[in-house]
């Protein structure tokens, strides 16, 4: 008798998750390093290993050669780091490598369970009440404050000292663990956010998301949808943490993470593909 | 071309370290004490060239 061992599927919610741990854990390691005695080793404080600050020290440096307080040139190799894989894969930064999405996407899963979800069946709208989905005019109004943010940081950090987002920066705030009052007052909001809508800081807040969302728009690796077998089930719009409507039709949508929950819930096979296209 | 997603998480992995070496390679490395200066090589070197150019 012959016995045929089905191999297991891969997941890539799963190694998702395993990477967003260890994006969380080292970004904590990095925080505690610089709360220890003798921290002063090489690389700097905290904030100059971060993407955003690249961005909000860019101008400065461009127009006076100096760099703003606190930031330092490794914020520039961070900043090309996180613009190259957005230059080959779109947002995938925020969907895979980055420790505050990560966060969010576990508190939303934490609220879940909370608030009695025993087991997510994927592909199955969950009925807790939270996160909440807001109102469409609301939620699409919301997504361009982002932007905002983005051009108003661009505009202050040419006559800041220190980085402008710096003192209300949610990832000083959940990782840094050197708290003021304003950081405490992040974190709380951060935190109560991420509870309320899911990827609150994403989709409504976000400026590093801001700048990488035009990515969506020129990087070569993207998803395709093929609607030859598409049912339109709807499962991947249940999965989508970034709400995206009709998934299949908006695959570029500036909004999406490239996480590919969207693929990895699709139940068709074929239907949702990654593919190496030509812009 | 298609691609596996199972290799999804290692290219955009390598995309990061690649990336992120080819930056300290240019010159914005973890200077210690670089913070609020600007001393890059590759900067330096762009503005000497400009400067002998002008």
């Amino acid at each position: 008798m012959t016995t045929t061992i089905r191999e297991k599927p891969f997941s890539l919610a799963k190694s998702r998750r395993v990477i967003q741990w260890l994006v969380v854990i080292g970004t904590f390691v990095l925080g505690l390093r610089h709360i220890m005695p003798g921290e002063t080793s090489r690389g700097g404080s905290f904030d100059s290993f971060c993407a955003f600050g690249g961005i909000e020290t860019l101008l400065p440096f461009l127009f006076t050669g100096h760099l703003l307080k606190s930031t330092n040139l490794l914020n520039f190799s961070v900043l090309i780091a996180t613009l190259g894989v957005s230059l080959i894969a779109g947002r995938a930064f925020c969907g895979w490598l980055c420790g505050l999405g990560a966060i969010q996407d576990f508190v939303a899963e934490w609220t879940r369970k909370l608030l009695g979800e025993r087991r997510h069946i994927r592909g199955k709208q969950s009925k807790t009440i939270l996160p909440l989905h807001l109102p469409a005019v609301v939620d699409r109004s919301l997504r361009y404050a982002k932007y905002l943010v983005l051009a108003v940081i661009l505009i202050a950090s040419l006559y800041a000292a220190f980085p402008p987002l710096r003192e209300f920066c949610p990832v000083r705030a959940v990782f840094g663990l050197k708290m003021t009052s304003l950081l405490w007052f992040t974190l709380i909001v951060f935190l109560a956010g991420s509870i309320l809508v899911e990827r609150f800081w994403c989709k409504y807040f976000c400026p590093l998301g801001a700048t990488l969302a035009i990515f969506n728009k020129i990087s070569p690796v993207r998803i395709v949808s093929d609607t030859n077998h598409c049912n339109s089930c709807g499962r991947c719009d249940i999965e989508c943490s970034m709400g995206i409507k009709d998934v299949p039709l908006n695959l570029d949508d500036t909004e999406c993470i490239r996480c590919l929950e969207c693929m990895d819930t699709c139940a068709r096979d074929g239907s949702l593909e990654l593919k190496v296209i030509k812009s | 071309m298609k691609i596996n997603p199972r290799y999804y998480p290692a290219i955009i992995i390598a995309a990061y370290v690649i990336f992120l070496l080819l930056g300290i390679l240019l010159g914005f490395g973890p200077e210690r004490g670089s913070e609020g200066h600007g001393n890059s090589m590759l900067f330096q070197l762009a503005f000497t060239t400009l400067e002998s150019l002008v």
